[in-house]
């Protein structure tokens, strides 16, 4: 038997939820520390649950758990912010489930990585005061980093020569950007224009409030969410479930935009 | 995976492996549910036999509202006394029932799940384009969304709000506050702060 408590006291994001028979549901959890915590809560789904409201996810909420044999069960759950203006906003709603899920994937159980929660935490708060699409780049960038995979951006990623000002490969089995006499040695990649390698230099020192402020337009936009969707894919070996999901609404919101009167009441 | 021990006859391993695929439903339950069924009156296990074979055989897919219905269209959808410029948009046909309770004598959209990114269900996993139809070819004012009040049937109903931008159809929301025999010190603040914004004159 551990010594550890039996019961411990976490500040948490939810991040997403599944069900479990009748009335339960396993919920992910990023805690304080950065690192992922899959817990169950019995009852949950019955309408007088008590949890019920404090564990949807992209609520961020002080936690109480029990250890159990398999999984841990939460025995408290109270809001600290329930991010209304993200959940309340179809393209804001879609880019935080976006970033809810690469943090899904990037953390890992009983493993802590100091920087992931302040991280999620700084984009879900920009996204939820409007900041555009953009910032998910930023995080991307900074996930990246974190988990160890900082593109190599300032010099060719195979033979540290200097790079030209002009269109370059990005290679995400190389790590980075690939000089013209590496191509061949460096695998699948992507042409970057000078514009778009300017702006990755700058997302990778920027703040996010700087970079949130940066105007990017459509085309170069749609370049780099391609240019790191491959580095991702890349690295987790596998596509984002939501990111479907998130093109889906992007290519709504152009056809139907928001109306100025919302009639949803 | 073998759940009966060895020896135990062929049908009987069948039986008791196609009752441990339904949920809930663990390795021991399915073997006692087998043997049960090896001790039931022949007529009583046929009985159970068609009406297991006649709900794939005669349930079908509504083609108006995509209900559940034995003849198409269903029930809902030919009552010329239902309003059928109102809609009410749920996640599941059982959903229906409980809508029904209330005395609503409108129309119905079933979409069979919801929006879900995290587990990949998109919008063309759900009945929406027959929805968009229906909104285009008929007298449809109103749109009444009934999905859960979870992150995934908000999602859903601000994603159908915007499909029927275009259509000049008004789009409701059911209402969100709190339930009877609720606790206000155990609510959670989404759910105060819409039932403060949403308070009416006693």
């Amino acid at each position: 038997m551990s010594d550890r408590p039996r019961v411990y006291r976490t500040e948490g994001l939810i991040l997403r939820r599944r069900n479990l028979g009748e009335a339960d549901s396993v919920f992910t959890v990023l805690t304080a520390n950065g690192a992922k915590l899959d817990a169950v809560a019995r009852g949950i789904r019955r309408a007088r649950s008590r949890m019920r409201g404090h564990l949807e996810p992209l609520t961020r909420s002080q936690l109480l758990l029990a250890r159990g044999r398999t999984l841990d069960v939460f025995t408290q759950a109270q809001t600290l912010h329930a991010y209304r203006g993200l959940r309340e906003d179809l393209e804001r709603s879609a880019l935080a489930i976006y970033c809810a899920e690469l943090a899904d994937r990037f953390a890992v159980e009983q493993a802590e990585q100091p920087g992931l929660y302040p991280l999620l935490l700084a984009v879900f708060d920009t996204l939820e005061a409007g900041a555009p699409a953009q910032v998910l780049r930023w995080f991307e960038l900074q996930i990246l980093s974190l988990a160890g995979y900082d593109l190599q951006l300032d010099a060719c990623a195979l033979c540290s020569a200097r790079l030209p000002p002009a269109e370059t490969l990005l290679a995400a089995s190389a790590g980075g950007l690939v000089c013209a006499g590496c191509r061949a040695a460096a695998g699948a990649g992507r042409l970057l224009g000078v514009p778009a390698i300017k702006v990755l230099r700058f997302a990778r020192g920027a703040s996010l409030a700087d970079f949130a402020s940066l105007r990017v337009g459509d085309d170069l936009g749609q370049q780099l969410e391609g240019a790191l969707g491959d580095v991702l894919r890349y690295h987790l070996e596998r596509d984002l479930l939501t990111s479907r999901y998130l093109a889906a609404v992007t290519r709504l919101s152009r056809e139907a935009p928001p109306t100025a009167s919302p009639d949803v009441e | 995976m073998r759940d009966a021990p060895a020896g135990t006859p062929e049908p009987i391993v069948r039986l008791i492996e196609a009752f441990h695929r339904l949920p809930g439903v663990g390795p021991k339950s399915a073997q006692r549910l087998a043997y049960h069924i090896l001790r039931t009156a022949p007529q009583e296990v046929e009985n159970l036999a068609a009406a297991i074979r006649d709900v794939k055989q005669r349930i079908v897919l509504c083609s108006v509202c995509r209900n559940i219905t034995e003849n198409d269209p269903c029930a809902y959808c030919t009552d010329t006394r239902r309003d059928p410029a109102v809609v009410c948009v749920v996640e599941q046909p059982l959903d229906i029932l409980a809508i029904e309770r209330t005395g609503f004598r409108g129309r119905y959209h079933v979409l069979h799940g919801v929006l879900n990114p995290m587990e990949g269900v998109g919008p063309e996993d759900l009945h929406l384009r027959e929805l968009v139809g229906r909104l285009q070819a008929a007298e449809v004012r109103e749109v009444i969304m009934a999905t859960n009040p979870s992150l995934e049937g908000e999602a859903t109903a601000m994603y159908v709000h915007r499909l029927a931008g275009p259509l000049s159809v008004r789009v409701t929301r059911l209402a969100r506050g709190l339930p009877s025999g609720a606790d206000l010190e155990y609510t959670d603040d989404v759910t105060l702060a819409r039932a403060l914004e949403g308070r009416q004159d006693i």
